[in-house]
């Protein structure tokens, strides 16, 4: 069922997630994956049924992501058990393989009937926020404050806020997103 | 003195058992995934497994850094990749040349699963004059200190100037200018030269007065010439003298010299390549002795012991530190030991401890901080005579964030008085 980014699916007794329009894997955080460092994601799922005040379910996952600088592919590490990796992926690939890993197999108390919405909260690290205090590293050290340093950090312009991605689905059914399956 | 060394050889001791198996800190270092796709566990990394083949640093003058830099720098070649270590080295990079960035790329090296490192050091920042506020403190006991600085750099040579006004490392509130000059390399890049130079006006504690008046005096004028010999990454040994003229307080009293020969051994050594999981040492022992072989009025020596630990375990910080010293003959109160200020038996107020500095000293102190929050102990005595050693404590608990301090000590007595506060930077 297509709304907004999130499309959800459900597969005999899971329901699948996958949100093609949504790119993590870009801007600061593709950057830093590129300088060869590796990437934390957070990944969370809410689920609320009946009702927009009754939360159903919430999936949380941490994935671990690093860029091969030498065979440019991206390595992704599921954190939360069952842990899982898999590696020479794509950027679409990696997108879509941490969202496969979020599905929603127990379905217990849901019934086909019941109005289902869904949000998927996506948060990169950010890991350049600590660089851009004007008391980091460079500006304060044994010798004291440098004030060259100083002037020099408050004068960068404000750091990216795109460090976070959340996109919705619903309201659907699980009867309706059976229907579309078949 | 023999306790004094057992101490020190103790705490020595110590740190090199709990060093006995450093951590190795890094992405590997994080939890291993069973691969679904892989059979064997592998780092979180990709890039953990190749090699670096070579490491260059551009854009700046690499001849100005420091051996030990520089050494930190050749010691990732053959190294497996480690992100974050590439990271500690490039905040080095920034510290040691007062850069705001330093941008760290990594790609393809020559041969198969190898990589190279470049340290790329902005251009923009690369500054003529360096400003620096050095210190600051506010002590409700002992008022304000203050020291700021200006260098700048001319034909391989760093000139400084600065200003300062102390009133808690010493007995005397001491308030004046410094200046110096250091050249980086004298025939080999391990030995460095510099000459420093400071003129002060003294003003001093009601108690100290009262003590005995005659041994102050109401300026002092310092030269050092120093010479620093890098003997391995982790040791430096300082030598020079230290000529200094004071003119004494008392009515009619002739300005005296106290010229001494001052070597200093320092043992500085980090382990660990993220900044919050890391352990730092730190020691050194000074000698300083005035002689009349180079004029001096007074004749003594004076040995001084430090040492320093520092472990870092994710939001938690735990500091140990020791101090010991013993002055053979009468030194001038400018070389006497203090406890009671800042950093030592925080808490007391040192004219109180001893309005004179003491010629013998045993200080240690423990802290732990979670986060911002620290808590502290101390101990120590300060004494002339045997007679006088009288083993005094401390506590407090306060606010810490890198060099920043706020914090409330208390001496541990049966009844203690108002307690301590201060707050300030690198004191």
């Amino acid at each position: 069922m297509l709304a907004e980014g999130l499309i959800m699916q459900a597969n005999e007794n899971r329901i699948e997630f996958s949100a093609p329009r949504t790119h993590f894997l870009s801007g600061k955080p593709l950057d830093r994956l590129k300088d060869a460092w590796a990437v934390p994601f957070d990944f969370q799922i809410t689920l609320w049924s009946g009702t927009r005040n009754h939360v159903f379910r919430t999936l949380a996952d941490r994935f671990v992501i690093s860029y091969d600088v030498l065979d440019e592919k991206f390595k992704v590490d599921k954190m939360i058990e069952p842990r899982h990796s898999a590696k020479n992926l794509s950027a679409a690939a990696a997108e879509t393989w941490c969202l496969q890993q979020m599905a929603l197999t127990d379905l217990n108390g849901l019934s086909p009937t019941d109005k289902l919405w869904a949000r998927l909260e996506i948060r990169a690290e950010d890991v350049s926020s600590r660089e851009t205090l004007p008391f980091a590293h460079g500006a304060v050290t044994e010798s004291g404050i440098s004030l060259n340093t100083l002037i020099e950090i408050l004068s960068r312009p404000p750091p990216s806020p795109q460090l976070r991605w959340t996109e919705e689905a619903g309201p659907v059914t699980l009867e309706t997103l059976r229907v579309v399956r078949r | 003195m023999n306790r004094l060394l057992l101490g020190c050889g103790l705490l020595l001791i110590w740190v090199a058992v709990i060093r006995a198996e450093p951590p190795q800190v890094s992405d590997n270092a994080l939890p291993q995934v069973q691969s679904v796709v892989l059979a064997e566990a592998e780092p979180l990394n990709v890039n953990s497994r190749y090699t670096v083949e070579d490491v260059q640093v551009v854009g700046w003058h690499v001849k100005r850094m420091s051996d030990a830099l520089k050494a930190n720098i050749d010691r990732l070649k053959g190294e497996k990749l480690d992100r974050p270590k590439l990271e500690v080295i490039a905040n080095e990079i920034k510290r040691e040349l007062h850069v705001p960035k330093v941008d760290v790329t990594v790609v393809r090296g020559v041969n198969v699963d190898e990589v190279q490192v470049t340290f790329e050091v902005a251009h923009t920042h690369e500054q003529d004059l360096e400003l620096t506020v050095a210190r600051f403190l506010y002590h409700s006991k002992q008022g304000w200190t203050a020291e700021g600085s200006a260098t700048t750099h001319f034909g391989g040579n760093a000139f400084t100037f600065g200003l300062v006004s102390d009133g808690d490392a010493m007995l005397e509130r001491f308030a004046g200018v410094r200046a110096g000059i250091e050249r980086g390399h004298i025939g080999s890049d391990r030995v460095s030269l510099r000459f420093d130079f400071a003129s002060y006006h003294n003003q001093w504690n009601r108690d100290t007065l009262m003590a005995d008046s005659d041994q102050t005096y109401r300026t002092r004028q310092v030269f050092e010439p120093q010479a620093t010999i890098v003997l391995t990454s982790y040791l430096e040994l300082d030598l020079g003298t230290r000529f200094s003229l004071y003119r004494l307080a008392a009515p009619g009293a002739k300005a005296e010299s106290s010229n001494a020969v001052v070597s200093t051994l320092r043992y500085h050594q980090r382990w660990g390549s993220d900044p919050s999981e890391d352990e730092e040492a730190n020691a050194s022992y000074n000698l300083t002795s005035a002689t009349h072989v180079l004029a001096s009025d007074p004749a003594y020596t004076r040995q001084t012991v430090n040492a320093a630990y520092k472990i870092r375990r994710g939001r938690n910080t735990f500091d140990l530190a020791f101090l010991a010293g013993k002055i053979a003959g009468v030194a001038p109160l400018f070389d006497r030991y203090v406890l009671g200020n800042a950093s030592t038996l925080r808490g007391w107020n040192k004219y109180v401890l001893d309005p004179l500095g003491g010629s013998h000293v045993v200080h240690g102190s423990v802290n732990y901080a979670y986060r911002w929050i620290q808590v502290f102990y101390d101990t120590g005595a300060i004494w002339d005579r045997a007679d006088q050693r009288s083993q005094k404590h401390s506590a407090g608990v306060g606010f810490r964030a890198r060099n920043f301090q706020l914090a409330m000590a208390f001496p541990l007595v049966s009844h203690p008085g108002i307690p301590v506060f201060y707050a300030g930077m690198n004191f």
